[in-house]
């Protein structure tokens, strides 16, 4: 494996590639103390081990990872080795720069990529709520790099927009192997457990069912005939079913108001509450909060 | 038209049918609620979700397909899984989650009952086996561990108590859900003083006692108004799905057992007596006066075989079990009757009936050079279905069993049934209806509206589809193994009781 090392600022070939900081195969034949000290990224980085074996820590977990595998780093992780220094080995890396991290896991990936926004915020989104940071066997994502570094040195015509789509591709196929990673794909109910929990804690948030789908690594069409199967509901009118049962017990507890209620159930407004509240129960939810 | 609604509350899901008054099932619609275990031995549910979840498939029945259709409710029967316990507060709020039946936490509080002498007298008293299940351990346990919610809790409510008390302001529970509480004289019909003791409380702190067929009034007017439904739907309160899915079964005889299986299972049978057993290995349940289901639970039903499933099968499409469950059953039917030597203890979740061993645990037994993939299927099917058996064969030693009727997902798979008739050597019917637990409280409530004069009329009106007849060659065959199966089953008691440790991280 020859080894290449282009950096932003440095070589040329980056040019036209601002997002792109580093894409590099390095072959490591010695310790060297201090010379992978854990610090913080502010960029998304994917590294694939060609050869060796590397101690790891990401995001505050320590990982031993091996030919095969890939990590993952997200913009606002920690990143080191778990001893200070980089491991004896081969391994390969590509930094791309995010354009922006909103609040809430939003990451911003710019102008460069074609994915749509609602893609691309999903993708963000599933990659931090999974916390995977070790993916296995990803040798497909280093046939990815190595073709995107072969264009970057080629250069041949339309290589700009292939390199741009590689990533994405990459980025896609680092999601979806996350999420395989994370659902075993056997049980739907353990799989589904998991979902709802996630629902629950991030109940505010504005969920569509592509986004639901996406983390238990279903198309939405698969997904939707799943959970109707086994809830009885449609993904979004399950959704709005934990939203009021939430709801129910929020009122009872008599603690917030019916904005905090509302709101913090995932409902748009005090009013958009009330309605679907009394169309199911009866009651708006102040004669709710009040009756014995 | 009229119709008749019947709500199961169920463990993991609640089920609503709509009957005409003929019996025949009109509209069906279900919604799943989420089961939490946010500790090893925790098993709980969200009884808000459980109440919305009702609320939300209800609406949608009645709106989207009874009232298109022309039908009016005439009324709503319930019927719940047992063993459930809830505390609420002076306001009727909920103090903490439902615990529901699968919940362990009262292990030691059990234990310790179930070999007293007090323990022996509260289960004659009651019908109900000391075990955690129980929510006479259940209260136990919150007073000895949880005594701030003990002291805040105004009653300790079942769920479908719960459930009601919403719907109609009215905290009742019914004969059948009361007897399996462990707090219930089944012979007086009245709260069990011994039993209360135990749990530190007094009756005021239960819901009122009623009959199954009674009303605990009317449908709050916001309800009828939300739902559709008219102020004179009568709302009755029901029973237990474990009573009428024998009740649905067409089981009211007593040379007949019913056995159901789904996730877990349980062997029932019905009569006028309950069924004495001096080493508290069944369970004997109130239906009317004088009017007792009797029988034995398993925890290892069809759950083992869709964990042997998730484990061994195949799975090119995502999430496929049901199709994977199918094929393993394809490969089981090329195999001898006796898997060729091969046995299964199946004793994944521990066991209830008829060892009563919550540290059992799965083996296979004689395994050797030429057995494959599909002897170990056939064989997880064997070892379920023995399991089911022992239960059946000790409730013989007090009744005699005749011929049995099946229901539930596991047990109306035809390959299970042909193999239930030929391990216990007798007749087996399986029944038309779906559900033989709503049909059962669809029954109830036709007899309340004087459709059929009485249960064992009810019972008798459901028809059996089809009758699967032993094969004698294979009963041979699994005589001979069902008798290793039954010695390990209790030879390896000491064994169980250390791998459990080891695994429950003990030295």
């Amino acid at each position: 494996m020859n080894q290449f090392y282009l950096h932003q600022g440095h070589s040329s070939e980056l040019t036209g590639f601002p997002h792109i900081s580093e894409i590099a195969i390095r072959k490591n034949t010695s310790i060297q103390l201090d010379s992978l000290v854990s610090s913080i990224v502010n960029e998304i980085r994917i590294y694939y081990i060609l050869d060796g074996k590397f101690d790891w820590s990401i995001n505050e977990r320590a990982y031993v990872l091996y030919p095969g595998d890939l990590a993952i780093i997200l913009p606002g992780q920690k990143f080191g080795g778990t001893k200070g220094c980089m491991d004896i080995g081969t391994v390969c890396w590509l930094s791309i720069g995010v354009e922006r991290v909103e609040q809430q896991r939003k990451i911003i990936f710019g102008t460069w990529s074609g994915l749509s926004e609602t893609e691309s915020l999903t993708i963000g989104n599933i990659l931090q709520l999974n916390n995977t940071s070790v993916l296995v066997r990803m040798k497909d994502a280093f046939t990815i790099i190595q073709t995107i570094k072969d264009e970057l040195s080629q250069q041949e015509i339309g290589y700009a927009t292939r390199v741009n789509h590689l990533i994405d591709e990459l980025l896609i196929l680092v999601v979806r192997q996350s999420t395989h990673q994370m659902n075993l794909r056997r049980d739907f109910p353990q799989t589904f457990t998991k979902l709802e929990q996630t629902l629950r804690q991030n109940l505010a948030h504005q969920w569509t069912v592509e986004e639901m789908a996406a983390l238990i690594g279903l198309g939405t069409t698969a997904f939707s005939e799943k959970v109707k199967n086994y809830t009885g509901f449609s993904p979004l009118n399950y959704l709005i079913n934990i939203r009021i049962s939430e709801a129910t017990r929020l009122l009872k507890q008599q603690e917030m108001n019916m904005t905090e209620i509302a709101l913090e159930t995932g409902f748009y407004s005090s009013q958009h509450f009330s309605t679907t509240f009394k169309k199911l129960t009866g009651y708006t939810p102040v004669e709710f909060r009040k009756k014995k | 038209m009229e119709c008749i609604i019947t709500i199961e509350l169920g463990t993991n899901a609640v089920r609503v049918f709509a009957f005409d008054l003929a019996g025949n099932v009109v509209a069906s619609s279900k919604g799943s609620y989420p089961t939490f275990h946010s500790q090893p031995d925790y098993s709980e549910q969200d009884p808000e979700q459980i109440f919305i979840t009702m609320l939300y498939v209800l609406k949608n029945l009645i709106t989207e397909k009874l009232h298109p259709k022309r039908y009016d409710v005439r009324s709503i029967c319930f019927l719940a899984s047992m063993h459930s316990l809830l505390a609420i507060d002076k306001h009727g709020v909920p103090l903490g989650n439902l615990i529901t039946w699968a919940d362990n936490r009262g292990k030691k509080e059990a234990n310790e009952l179930k070999h007293s002498d007090l323990g022996k007298l509260i289960y004659n008293a009651t019908g109900t086996p000391i075990h955690p299940m129980s929510p006479l351990v259940k209260i136990a346990w919150v007073k000895n561990h949880d005594p701030e919610r003990f002291n805040k809790t105004f009653k300790f409510l079942s769920m479908k108590s719960y459930i009601l008390q919403q719907l109609t302001g009215e905290y009742v529970i019914d004969y059948s859900l009361a007897s399996a509480t462990g707090l219930l004289n089944i012979h007086t019909i009245g709260w069990e003083s011994k039993s209360l003791d135990f749990a530190g409380i007094n009756s005021e702190r239960l819901p009122e006692l009623t009959s199954v067929f009674s009303s605990p009034g009317k449908l709050r007017k916001e309800f009828q108004t939300s739902l559709g439904l008219s102020p004179d739907t009568r709302i009755m309160i029901g029973s237990s799905d474990g009573c009428m899915a024998t009740l649905g079964a067409g089981v009211w005889r007593e040379d007949k057992a019913t056995v159901t299986i789904e996730d877990s299972g349980a062997v029932r049978i019905v009569g006028k007596e309950v069924l004495k057993d001096e080493k508290q290995r069944f369970f004997n349940y109130l239906i009317t006066k004088n009017c007792y289901v009797s029988g034995g639970p398993t925890n290892n039903g069809g759950v083992v075989f869709e964990w042997f499933a998730k484990q061994f099968g195949d799975f090119s499409v995502p999430f496929d079990t049901e199709q994977i469950m199918e094929g393993l059953i394809r490969d089981a039917a090329n195999v001898n009757a006796g898997s060729d030597g091969l046995v299964y203890l199946p004793y994944l979740l521990g066991e209830r009936a008829p060892l009563w061993n919550a540290n059992a645990r799965g083996s296979y037994f004689g395994i050797n050079i030429k057995h494959e993939r599909s002897h170990f299927i056939r064989a997880t099917i064997e070892g379920i279905l023995y399991e089911v058996y022992s239960i059946g064969k000790i409730l013989q030693e007090h009744r005699a069993i005749n011929s049995l009727s099946v229901n539930g997902s596991f047990a109306t798979i035809p390959f299970c049934t042909q193999l239930m008739a030929d391990i216990f050597n007798k007749p087996v019917h399986t029944v038309a209806n779906f559900s033989s637990a709503a049909r059962g409280a669809f029954l109830l409530n036709a007899i309340d509206m004087g459709i059929y004069t009485d249960l064992e009329a009810a019972a008798g009106s459901t028809p059996f589809q089809e009758t699967i007849y032993p094969r004698q060659h294979d009963h041979a065959t699994y005589a001979k193994y069902f008798k290793i199966f039954e010695k390990l089953s209790v030879k390896l008691e000491e064994e169980f009781e250390e791998i459990a440790n080891l695994q429950q991280g003990g030295e």
